[in-house]
């Protein structure tokens, strides 16, 4: 399937007489670009506001004395950053790192509440190692539970542990990905090789770089190692 | 837990022209508001300013028109500065994620700040006969208002001519023959602004809701 590209779907959004023919009858059919016409339409009906008003002029130096007088969060060791960094543990983790064995404990409770059939889920981290981030994996074209996904960090290893369920039997292998979140770059980390559980061990740059949104595809055996587009499930390190 | 806002889009993100695709919505604006988190996250204080600066203009006209009060809105920007400084941490440097990211604080405290405003009304009230103290029926719900303004804040940052080229179009409504004798550029030109702003105000706006669900 070939989509129109989202300039032409901007211009049929702003103006529908002056889209191409063709244009316009593909969006007609497909689902994905006539959400985004919806959506380029959405936004144009928020266009119209007033012009931001500034606030008092006064209220910047008493912004800054308030920061500055509580620099350090009172909660959260975010004062710590050069330790944190020696640790090798990247900021963006370590600031979530301790509301995380509480959260994961809550994500998995309500998945076995509401499953069922609750998949064998992520191993409790051995002594050395700490859970920093995790996320639920779903399908793509729904909210329908795929699992989950954990980023693990032990000494100096950094592992993403995936323990998917229901990918289906569609032919092929799954192939665990890590896409940034900037959307341009994607990067293979491995397959799952036996049933739904898999590790993999990654350079913490990556994660470091924006590389959290973990995704499993299927792949064909047709020798193209590039991403089939067939994504399974998804979810984004948190 | 966060589910990617784009799944239904999300297979358009592989594949040759889909690369193509997401470098046309990125910008250096994108970078600039990337790096400036990543430094607010490293805790530099100009930084903060800068943030500040850029920003509180609409953290405060969206606490102005949620709560109706000068003095109220003035306290809830403070705040959300404030809260924006101590939980730098929390924040993930990304295109978006700064006026997201404060929409999303200001939220709460404006939230707060109507708590605390029933709770005064409680308090009033117990002493008092006051006729309804709030009286929304008109107005918008807080995340159009939020959406709108991001919309505003992002088309006031587009590079000129793009910038008086949206507001000709969208504010005032003029065609895009108009617009292009207006502004001395050919009509094709004038649409193509049109519509890669139009797609730059779906992404900051895509960004917002992300991060505030």
């Amino acid at each position: 399937m070939s989509h129109v590209d989202p300039e032409q779907l901007a211009g049929l959004a702003l103006d529908p007489d002056d889209a191409p023919a063709d244009v316009r009858e593909h969006a007609e059919t497909c689902p994905e670009c006539a959400g985004l016409v919806a959506a380029f339409t959405g936004v144009r009906r928020r266009a119209g506001e007033d012009a931001l008003v500034a606030p008092p002029p006064g209220l910047r130096a008493k912004v800054l004395e308030e920061a500055r007088a509580g620099g350090a969060a009172p909660t959260a060791p975010a004062a710590d950053v050069g330790t944190t960094r020696r640790r090798g543990v990247p900021l963006w983790l370590a600031g979530v790192a301790a509301g995380l064995a509480l959260l994961a404990g809550i994500g998995l409770g309500r998945l076995g509440a509401d499953g069922g059939d609750t998949p064998e889920a992520v191993q409790p981290p051995t002594d050395d190692s700490t859970v920093v981030a995790t996320t639920a994996l779903t399908a793509l074209d729904s909210d329908a539970e795929r699992g989950e996904a954990s980023a693990v960090q032990s000494d100096d290893t950094f592992t993403i542990r995936v323990s998917a369920s229901e990918l289906g039997d569609e032919p092929g292998v799954h192939e665990v990905w890590l896409i940034n979140v900037d959307g341009k770059r994607m990067i293979s980390i491995g397959l799952l090789a036996s049933g739904d559980e898999g590790e993999f061990a990654v350079p913490v740059d990556l994660i470091d770089e924006g590389y959290r949104i973990v995704d499993i595809s299927v792949e064909p055996d047709d020798g193209d190692p590039t991403h089939s587009g067939v994504s399974l499930a998804r979810g984004e390190l948190t | 837990m966060t589910i990617i806002p784009f799944p239904a889009r999300a297979a358009r993100l592989y594949g040759g022209p889909v690369v193509t695709e997401a470098t046309a919505f990125r910008d250096e604006q994108d970078d600039s508001v990337h790096t400036l988190a990543a430094r607010l996250v490293a805790g530099e204080e100009t930084a903060l300013e800068e943030v500040y600066d850029r920003w509180s203009p609409l953290v405060h006209t969206y606490a102005l028109r949620a709560l109706r009060d000068p003095h109220e809105a003035e306290d809830v920007t403070q705040q959300v500065f404030v809260a924006a400084w101590r939980s730098r941490h929390t924040l993930t440097p990304g295109p978006a994620a700064l006026p997201a990211w404060l929409v999303g604080i200001a939220r709460h405290k404006v939230a707060d700040a109507r708590a605390a405003r029933a709770r005064e009304a409680g308090r009033l009230a117990a002493v008092v006969a006051l006729p309804g103290a709030t009286d929304n029926a008109v107005e918008l719900p807080d995340e159009e208002v939020a959406e709108r303004l991001v919309v505003r804040q992002a088309v006031e940052e587009l590079p000129d001519p793009r910038r008086t080229i949206m507001f000709l179009a969208f504010w005032e409504e003029h065609s895009h023959a108009e617009i292009a004798e207006k502004v001395g550029l050919p009509l094709g030109t004038v649409k193509s602004h049109v519509r890669r702003g139009l797609m730059k105000l779906h992404q900051q706006l895509e960004g917002v809701r992300h991060e505030s669900r």
